[in-house]
């Protein structure tokens, strides 16, 4: 009984802070309803009497979103596939060995997020014009992966920290090589660190401008970000169609979440290790 | 293994798509910051030049104005970028400056020069520069006819009109409808009144001139406007203002002529020059700009020739009529303006009337400098923290100040030759420890090969591309890199640092970016572990709340943190209106005092923050065995205690990457910070580090300075993160 009461008063405490967190992004569906093209509103009402999918179907009819869609979805499954792959390999080695250098190659990871990424910029046009990277995914695809990648091994690293060695030892001495106690043991029981890596991976090429911006110049090229940023000029932006645009971008985000959300469940349990 | 094939398979893609775009079209690129229902016609036009050339392709590329600026400037410095540059005439000074765009005196002749009017053709330093096919962007009156039957002639008549016209309609306490609403907190903005007071920004030499009897009193008269006669509301940027002119809550608007194509069809509307100002009998004096095409420096032979060719098609009077009949632009071929569709044009025709009494926008790059300072001070004075004498006589000394720094070009002093040194000496200790330390790592490498090959991947992956940024900005940082020497710069040691460390801004700087990154560091950790703890257990409608609870981190940032601001506002925002309705409390001034902004930043960021950090945490409550709990309920622990004990001591190995990491990303998070603050407001005092290397970086082209800056930002992170490791290696492996 006691433990019923506590259940339905954290549903009760959630359910409020839910709907505070959505807010905004209530209001932001709001404006994407609207017609007048404008931002703000002075009521806390979120659907104005002017309201319609117009937006909606300018979006999809009149601009290039959905090419925006498949560049945008093309980059961001390149990033996470090399986000995975590597995260988890390099952070299984940062985990388990114990090599020279090894401090060394953790702290640098971690150095690399370090400068403000402004001041990169005019260097990173210098040399991707030079590697003749511009207007190319390649280019991108390196960037988007190198910036997502320190905190990818970091956190994965932290979860095989979690993992007691015993599991591997007794299955190198049930006959297993390191590399298949690696892929059969450790890495199923590591699924909610690997949901973390790709939609971290995910999200960290998905919404990016600032560098797509110098190196995607052909509008045929352009991802989501670019696509959506089109839309606003300095005083007259297309906020109807920012806003629609903005709402379709999170859907792959939160279908993503959703379908990944049923792994952040480990099978991992002490008994594992004793039995 | 499927991995790997999936892998060579994207690369392979991304190989052919790096190479196929080489056909035997010549290209012509024109990179542009049109508004967006002009960018079709632009397109238009242009597929009228292809038809016409099957040789030429037109790109076209649209960057909002100071992105254009800087992904300009760094293209250009980089030997390629845009054939054209297409803008507003303001970045001529810079970018002739810095020597990235070519003078036109010698590429076209005189007679074409003469088909323009006299300030479409942009001169600087004796040359010419740019060719406008828009004269406007100004400033004017725009009154909804539904409510105002002749608009206001001067300012007694405005303030009279403005006091009828603002009403509380429900009786509630609350205006419903202002007189006038605009963005009056923009020195753009603010402008005209300047020149209706008398006075200007600059003078002939191009000398700022703010501390004048005219800017006093314009400042006194804006904020009258607001706390005196009370017709503008207290807190107004251009969006609220917008919204308010379309939906009827504000019977005028002071606005420019890029706004008509959105009020058109939704507001009844008439334009009027802005009122004369009574005392003076002087009418104010809108910014008049001009938009057009420069050519790259990197353009030469015969491409040039067919740039020139279509620079000329551009401009060209039929053009230009085309434009007209589709957005109403001003054109600013003579031929156009005697065509009769002009002529009879009713908008063109008043808007020519409030461009007779407008002045013409300066193009040295000294603008920025004074359009800063004024920023800065003009909104003390609003904000109520100075008095328009104190305002005006700082406004000056700033931008004189400001001025002198930007221009400045240091040349190497004596410190040159203890940098000299310390390379050496640096340089003499790397390669001392790679020898020293050379055969052991052979050794382990020997010892461990499966762990190298398995980081190899990885780590090439990371510093490939980032190790040349990195350097660079290291040689930058000891550079004299700026406007003027941006194709020559020189290594001239530590002034840069000597700089920034003698500076008491940047403690102050320091200390709140301090604050700003642990608040936010302890109110994503709280948040995420609690909403994570509380959701990892049996719940109705869980999948359904954890989804909701991921919706901050899924939007779009931009939109969502301008969002936040539009909530912040004071009379219009929801913040203010729970805070009154359901709370009882005062509404604050969120964003025109410094330390509301300051704090209406991290509430922002808390938000955008806290999702991934429930994730994260989410993620390491899975590696707790069950057992563990249920163990600690058998001896009796209560809730809090198996807490303490278990959960965060084993949630720690996955949240330590996420704290880390958070708190260096916080510590550069730029984005909220300008978007909420609206670039550092009011008067520049809401910023933290990063924000203010931007500034310095692309808003006073000191890049020296600020690759100085971040390369302490750099080193304060470094020291950090070194720090925070060494106290968390304890908790490396539980096991």
């Amino acid at each position: 009984m006691r433990k019923q009461i506590e259940t339905w008063l954290i549903f009760l405490f959630l359910s409020i802070f839910t709907l505070g967190t959505i807010y905004p992004v209530l209001n932001i569906f709001g404006v994407s309803l609207r017609e007048d093209n404008a931002f703000q509103t002075r009521s806390l009402a979120v659907i104005s009497e002017n309201s319609g999918l117009y937006n909606y179907v300018q979006l999809f009819t009149g601009t290039d979103f959905l090419i925006w869609l498949k560049n945008s979805l093309l980059v961001s499954a390149a990033v996470t596939i090399l986000g995975v792959a590597l995260a988890s390999t390099c952070a299984y080695a940062l985990s388990r060995y114990r090599f020279k250098g090894r401090n060394l190659g953790m702290m640098a990871l971690l150095t690399t997020q370090m400068f403000p990424a402004t001041m990169l910029l005019l260097p990173f046009f210098i040399l991707l014009s030079k590697l003749g990277l511009i207007n190319s995914y390649l280019g991108l695809v390196i960037i988007y992966s190198s910036t997502a990648l320190p905190f990818c091994i970091w956190q994965m690293k932290g979860f095989y920290d979690t993992i007691p060695p015993a599991l591997e030892e007794s299955a190198c001495l049930d006959g297993c090589n390191p590399l298949q106690a690696f892929y059969k043991i450790i890495l199923p029981l590591s699924t909610p660190a690997l949901v973390i890596t790709a939609l971290f991976s995910f999200m960290a090429s998905w919404s990016e401008y600032v560098v797509a911006a110098i190196i995607l110049q052909d509008p045929e090229l352009y991802t989501l970000p670019l696509g959506l940023k089109s839309f606003q000029s300095s005083l007259a932006t297309e906020w109807g169609l920012y806003a629609a645009g903005a709402v379709v971008v999170s859907i792959p985000v939160v279908i993503l979440f959703i379908s990944l959300a049923r792994f952040l469940v480990s099978g991992l349990t002490l008994g594992s290790v004793k039995g | 293994m499927i991995f790997k094939k999936i892998i060579y398979a994207i690369l392979g893609v991304f190989f052919i798509s790096c190479f196929d775009g080489s056909t035997e079209k010549s290209t012509i690129n024109i990179w542009h910051q049109m508004h967006y229902e002009n960018r079709k016609v632009l397109r238009e036009v242009c597929n009228w030049y292809e038809d016409e050339n099957p040789g030429i392709q037109i790109n076209l590329t649209y960057r909002e104005t100071e992105e254009l600026r800087s992904n300009y400037q760094s293209s250009a410095m980089g030997g390629s970028g845009p054939e054209l540059i297409y803008g507003p005439s303001d970045q001529v000074g810079p970018f002739a400056a810095m020597g990235i765009i070519q003078p036109l005196d010698t590429l076209f002749t005189d007679d074409f020069f003469n088909t323009f009017v006299d300030n479409a053709i942009i001169s600087y330093q004796g040359h010419k520069w740019m060719v406008g096919d828009v004269v406007g962007n100004h400033l004017m009156l725009l009154y909804n006819k539904n409510l105002v039957t002749s608009p206001p002639q001067n300012t007694d008549e405005l303030i009279a009109m403005g006091k009828e016209y603002t009403l509380d309609v429900d009786g509630d306490g609350k205006i419903d409808r202002y007189g006038l609403v605009w963005n009056f907190t923009e020195p753009f903005f603010y402008a005209p009144w300047l020149g209706g007071f008398g006075g200007w920004l600059l003078d002939y030499e191009n000398q700022p001139t703010l501390n004048t009897e005219a800017n006093r009193k314009g400042f006194a008269f804006i904020k009258s406007l607001r706390d005196e006669h009370k017709i503008i509301p207290q807190e107004c940027d251009y969006e609220i203002a917008n919204a308010m002119f379309l939906s009827g809550e504000a019977a005028m608007i002071i606005n420019g002529d890029w706004s008509w194509g959105n009020y058109k069809g939704k507001v009844d509307f008439g334009i009027a020059r802005i009122p004369m100002v009574s005392e003076t009998g002087l009418w104010p004096t809108p910014i008049v700009g001009t938009k057009g095409y420069s050519i790259n420096t990197n353009v030469q032979g015969r491409e040039l020739e067919e740039v020139n060719r279509l620079l000329q098609f551009l401009t060209s009077a039929k053009v230009q009529l085309y434009f007209t009949e589709k957005v109403n632009s001003q054109p600013s071929s003579k031929a156009a303006l005697k065509d009769e569709r002009i002529a009879e044009n009713e908008i063109l025709k008043a808007s020519a009337r409030v461009v007779e009494a407008g002045r013409p926008m300066a193009v040295v790059p000294e603008m920025r400098a004074i359009w800063d300072a004024l920023r800065t001070q003009y909104q003390a004075v609003l904000g109520g923290s100075a008095t328009p004498e104190n305002a005006a006589s700082l406004a000056q000394k700033n931008a004189l100040k400001q001025i002198q720094l930007m221009n400045e070009v240091q040349t190497p002093g004596n410190s040159i030759w203890i940098f000299r040194l310390g390379m050496f000496l640096l340089g003499g200790i790397i390669l001392l420890l790679i020898i020293k330390n050379g055969k052991d790592i052979a050794e382990s490498f020997r010892e461990n090969k499966t762990a190298y090959l398995f980081i190899a991947p990885a780590f090439v992956m990371v510093f490939a591309i980032i190790i040349f940024p990195f350097f660079y900005n290291i040689l930058i940082s000891f550079s004299n890199f700026s406007l003027n020497t941006f194709r020559d710069w020189q290594i001239i040691g530590f002034h840069h640092y000597v700089e920034v460390f003698t500076d008491l801004h940047f403690y102050t700087i320091l200390i709140k970016t301090g604050i700003w990154t642990f608040t936010n560091l302890f109110f994503h950790l709280g948040i995420g572990i609690l909403l994570a703890v509380l959701i990892n257990r049996t719940l109705p409608a869980k999948p359904l709340l954890r989804t909701a609870l991921i919706i901050p981190w899924a939007v779009p940032q931009y939109i969502s943190a301008l969002t936040w601001r539009g909530m912040f506002n004071q009379e219009y925002g929801s913040v203010n209106m729970i805070l009154e309705k359901f709370l009882f409390m005062e509404g604050l001034q969120w964003l025109s005092s410094p330390t509301e902004t300051f704090i209406a930043c991290i509430l922002t960021n808390v938000w955008l923050g806290f999702p991934f950090m429930m994730i994260v945490a989410l993620g390491g409550l899975q590696s707790i065995p069950t057992e563990l709990y249920e163990a600690a309920e058998v001896d009796g622990a209560s809730r809090w205690q198996q807490f303490k004990c278990i959960t965060l001591p084993m949630l720690m190995p996955v949240m330590i990457p996420a704290m880390i990491l958070g708190m260096i990303w916080t510590f550069n998070n730029i984005n909220v910070v300008w978007l909420v603050s609206n670039g550092g407001e009011p008067s520049d005092q809401t910023h933290i580090l990063v924000s203010f290397v931007y500034k310095a970086a692309f808003n006073l082209y000191r890049y020296g300075y600020a690759a100085a800056l971040s390369m302490i930002i750099f080193c304060i992170l470094l020291v950090m993160g070194i720090y925070s490791i060494r106290q968390s290696n304890s908790t490396e492996s539980v096991y």
